[in-house]
């Protein structure tokens, strides 16, 4: 009998209040978004980690668009022989990802045929197609950067909000068109080292050393790190809560001042990206710098700097004897298709590319449509400039078009979306990782990479399902050796500033502005994630012991609990309960 | 009887395994490989057909095994097979047979420098290693049989083990007739290993035939095959002859020869050779000589057992001891040979 999970908790007719329909209004590629039902306990959903605090109404603009056009669109294009990309339901405010299948035998065995034509050109000459992709969503970003939004009519401002959500939509066909078949070409060369009998802990470093935008800001943060320190700061940072340090610096002034100068002048080249992926809810650093400079404080409580040249160039070693051992145990004739199978994935390089998208659009390519939204709250006279975020499309559409009057109606129905939201921002850490049935195996690459959803994944949830204490966690191998800590069990990354050194981070998944917490942990879990995933990345960067697709770490661990981690051998063992610490105590 | 006795180096190889079954007739193939072999003799299909057609073997086979068929219980088998057994070891060798044996073990002695030379017996008997029927490890061998009345004991044990109960069962089972697989015996010099093994020309496991694969432990090879010690695992590829892997297992039991009751005989490993490497780069390129070397000859991936003779020197040959067509269980013809990132995807990605 398969596991079922059920998913009747979020079967509701009453959703976000004042909006009702079974789905949304944006166009679909497959499958439309919608909120759960009776029925889709058949299919096998996932929490996507993407959205730890959940999404406004106007956040589900990337549901709709991503997942649901532009990765269906991909899965399409490629195609993928046995899926139609993704498609989401909403949990309350939480998105529920699944895998859409392809069926027909004859079908599927079409779509191989074409992915063989198709894939091959793609790896060779990805370096000049996503050079031209990016630089089309880089002319974009410079458009939207250079409007002035305070210039505009309101009509003109609905104009640009429109233009902006199809620059966002653009980007995520972009986004998916590319990630498919790097993935698949990477899942493929990683299965068959695998099968060559080469130790899958070892195959990440052969795509690793070398260098993305995100190394890129944080060595930067680094360097203000430094100078933070050189100019005797690192008091002011202590003493105040990261969201107050700035005001604390201003007071400050002298050498202070001279630094937010400094530090200004980074965020005009590094700040214009978000604190998570791809949620036009999210400030961008230069509209709120909070998570930076968080960043330098916690930076400063370690003694000595992160050495960037030397990571990297142990990175860059680590690469090349691992590849040379892994050779040294290959017959020629495998030797051939090892060389083969790495050129290719150098050539089109997963690892790398997920740092370079991520900054060039998952990061920040909500920011025009949140811009847009924000200027048409300041028209409306709505009291937050954060309102708008809580409007559905076509309600904003409506008001700004003024077919529809910002009147005391949608202004309370904005304040009950703010509870809702805040509702389901408290359920979040006690939500179900997966709902509906679980499957023997999932085959879209971007659902075993990314997400972790691989078979071992799938048995820990229903070994947990199925109830019984858990001491000992297993996951995927992603980033060697040992460490030992208090677990630290976050939920999003406005959390992170509880994170001391030498403890372990216990997340459900790690995303670009959970970087710099890597500097000073001791180890890494999560509860999703491959080999390639962020975490996985990262960790092997600076060398943190990591483990990635543990499924219930979160559940599992509790926050204070002893843990240590082996990310050679992909196992996490709770030492001591915290509340059994304290419990002991007590007892004597 | 000119035709009881037949010398390994002496034997035409065409007529080799006719002559003197499977095993020693393999054997006797070899030496057109160009492999180093041990000296030695074949008792012949022939003189045991000629013995025990006289000694009127299918009477006592069919009054003891007439009544049995495919579903007889295994205890009624296994009496009735002990009876033959006693019943064929109760009946003298001929004379004359046993004086050519004894002249042919005394020539072995005195090639081998040796009074008395301890050998290997083997049982060889015809079909036994075929492509349908493998009877491997079935019938008997003995190791370190020395003195001409002991050999001939063993070579008439090699005969009465055509009897033995698993045997019997296999050919009740198939419905074959022993008469389809006269027992030849081989004699031949028992060479003191200080280490043996196996060695395949393609993976047993996976039919990969870009690489040997060697096992090998301590002294004679017997706890090997017997699958008594975990041995050490070798892989050295095909066509650069690099050493791929090498993984040394602990190894608890070694066949070893016991002076004092001349036969070879399992104990407890010395401490100081439990974890250490068997063999070094050099002896290891030798067993892939030989093993290349039997493969051309063949022109299919094949088995070898091997001995490193105490007394070798670096660079000379290791021993071959018997040599087989390798049984493998996935064919290895679909594996591909450039990296094709469709095809990959397809197989393990999406697993169409």
């Amino acid at each position: 009998m398969a596991t079922v999970i059920p998913v009747d908790e979020f079967i509701t007719d009453e959703w976000y209040p004042g909006f009702k329909p079974a789905y949304t209004h944006a166009p679909w590629y497959i499958d439309p978004v919608q909120t759960f039902r009776k029925e889709d306990e058949e299919n096998f959903w996932f929490l996507d980690f993407h959205w730890p605090r959940g999404l406004t109404p106007m956040g589900l603009i990337w549901n709709e668009d991503g997942y649901n056009w532009s990765s269906q669109l991909a899965a399409e294009q490629m195609p993928l022989p046995p899926g139609r990309g993704i498609t989401c339901r909403l949990g309350g405010t939480h998105t529920y990802g699944s895998a859409l299948p392809v069926n027909d035998p004859r079908e599927i065995g079409q779509r191989a045929r074409r992915l063989e034509r198709s894939l091959p050109p793609f790896l060779q000459n990805f370096d000049s197609i996503w050079g031209d992709l990016r630089e089309e969503v880089n002319e974009s970003w410079d458009y939207f950067r250079g409007v002035d939004l305070s210039a505009l009519s309101l009509e003109d401002l609905r104009e640009n909000l429109i233009q902006a959500r199809q620059y966002h939509k653009r980007a995520f066909e972009i986004h998916f068109q590319v990630m498919y078949p790097l993935l698949a070409n990477y899942v493929g060369f990683y299965s068959m080292c695998t099968e060559l009998g080469l130790d899958p802990g070892q195959i990440g470093k052969f795509l690793q050393g070398y260098d993305t935008k995100i190394m890129e800001t944080d060595r930067e943060l680094w360097k203000l790190t430094s100078a933070a320190r050189a100019a005797g700061l690192e008091s002011v940072f202590a003493a105040n809560e990261a969201d107050r340090i700035r005001g604390a610096l201003a007071a400050h002034g002298g050498a202070a001042s001279t630094w937010l100068t400094t530090f200004d002048d980074f965020l005009q080249v590094y700040g214009w990206r978000t604190e998570g992926s791809c949620d036009i809810g999210l400030p961008s650093w230069i509209e709120d710098p909070t998570p930076a400079l968080g960043t330098i404080k916690t930076f400063l409580l370690k003694d000595t700097d992160h050495d960037f040249e030397a990571a990297r160039n142990a990175a860059v070693e680590e690469r090349e004897a691992a590849v040379d051992a892994a050779k040294s145990t290959l017959t020629l004739e495998e030797q051939k298709l090892f060389d083969g199978g790495l050129a290719s994935c150098r050539a089109a390089n997963f690892p790398w590319w997920q740092d370079d998208h991520n900054y060039y659009i998952d990061l920040r390519i909500s920011l025009p449509m949140r811009w847009a939204c924000q200027a048409i709250a300041d028209r409306i006279g709505a009291g937050h400039q954060d309102d708008t975020l809580y409007l559905f499309w076509e309600e904003i559409m409506d008001v700004s078009a003024g077919r529809r009057p910002y009147d005391a109606g949608l202004r309370s129905l904005v304040e009950q979306r703010k509870q809702y939201f805040d509702y389901w921002l408290q359920r979040r850490p006690s939500l179900p990782k997966v709902v509906g049935t679980i499957p023997e195996s999932v085959n879209d690459p971007i659902l075993i990479e990314i997400f972790g959803l691989n078979s071992h994944f799938l048995r820990a949830v229903e070994a947990v399902s199925s109830g019984g204490q858990v001491k000992t966690l297993t996951g995927v191998p992603a980033s060697k050796g040992t460490g030992r800590g208090i677990a630290r069990v976050l939920h999003n990354a406005d959390e992170l500033h509880r994170l001391s050194p030498g403890e372990v981070l216990v997340c459900e998944s790690t995303s670009p502005n959970w970087t710099p917490a890597f500097a000073k942990i001791a180890a890494c879990v999560c509860d999703g994630g491959g080999t390639l995933s962020h975490a996985a990345i990262v960790g092997r960067e600076y060398g943190v012991p990591t483990v990635t697709a543990v499924g219930l770490a979160t559940m599992v661990i509790a926050d204070g609990d002893e843990v240590e981690v082996n990310g050679t051998t992909g196992t996490v063992t709770v030492l001591k309960r915290a509340v059994l610490q304290q419990a002991g105590a007590g007892q004597g | 009887m000119p035709d009881a006795i037949a010398w390994v180096d002496e034997i035409a190889p065409e007529q080799a395994v006719g002559v003197c079954g499977a095993k020693m007739g393999r054997l006797a193939e070899l030496l057109e490989a160009g492999v180093s072999l041990p000296k030695g003799f074949t008792v012949t299909v022939d003189a045991y057909q000629q013995h025990w057609d006289q000694a009127g073997l299918d009477e006592i086979v069919d009054a003891a095994l007439g009544g049995l068929g495919p579903d007889t219980g295994p205890a009624e088998l296994a009496a009735a097979a002990q009876a033959v057994r006693a019943e064929l070891a109760s009946r003298d060798i001929s004379a004359d047979l046993a004086a050519l044996i004894g002249d042919a073990y005394e020539e072995l002695s005195s090639r081998c420098f040796e009074i008395n030379v301890p050998t290997a017996v083997r049982s060889s008997a015809i079909g036994e290693d075929s492509g349908t029927a493998s009877f491997a490890g079935i019938f008997d061998t003995y190791l370190g049989v020395s003195g001409p009345d002991r050999v001939l004991d063993a070579v008439r044990q090699c005969w009465a083990s055509l009897f033995n109960a698993r045997a019997v069962a296999y050919r009740l089972r198939a419905g074959t007739h022993h008469r389809d697989m006269p027992m030849a015996v081989g004699v031949i010099e028992l060479i003191h290993a200080r280490a043996s093994g196996v060695a395949f020309s393609a993976h047993p496991v996976t039919g990969k035939s870009d690489r040997i694969v060697i096992e090998t432990s301590w002294g004679w090879g017997e706890a090997v095959v017997q699958g008594l010690v975990t041995p050490d695992h070798v892989e050295v590829g095909k066509a650069d002859g690099r050493i791929l892997r090498y993984r040394v297992a602990a190894k608890n039991v070694v066949s070893n020869f016991d002076y004092a009751i001349g036969r070879v005989v399992e104990t407890a490993m010395p401490a100081r050779l439990v974890d250490r490497r068997v063999l070094d780069d050099e002896q290891i390129a030798a067993v892939v000589d030989a093993v290349l070397a039997i493969e051309r000859h063949y022109g299919y991936p094949v088995d070898v057992e091997w001995v490193l003779d105490r007394h070798r020197r670096e660079g000379e040959p290791v021993c071959v001891v018997q040599a087989r067509p390798v049984t493998v269980t996935a064919p290895a013809a679909a594996a591909p040979t450039e990296w094709n990132p469709a095809a990959m995807a397809a197989k393990y990605v999406f697993g169409t």
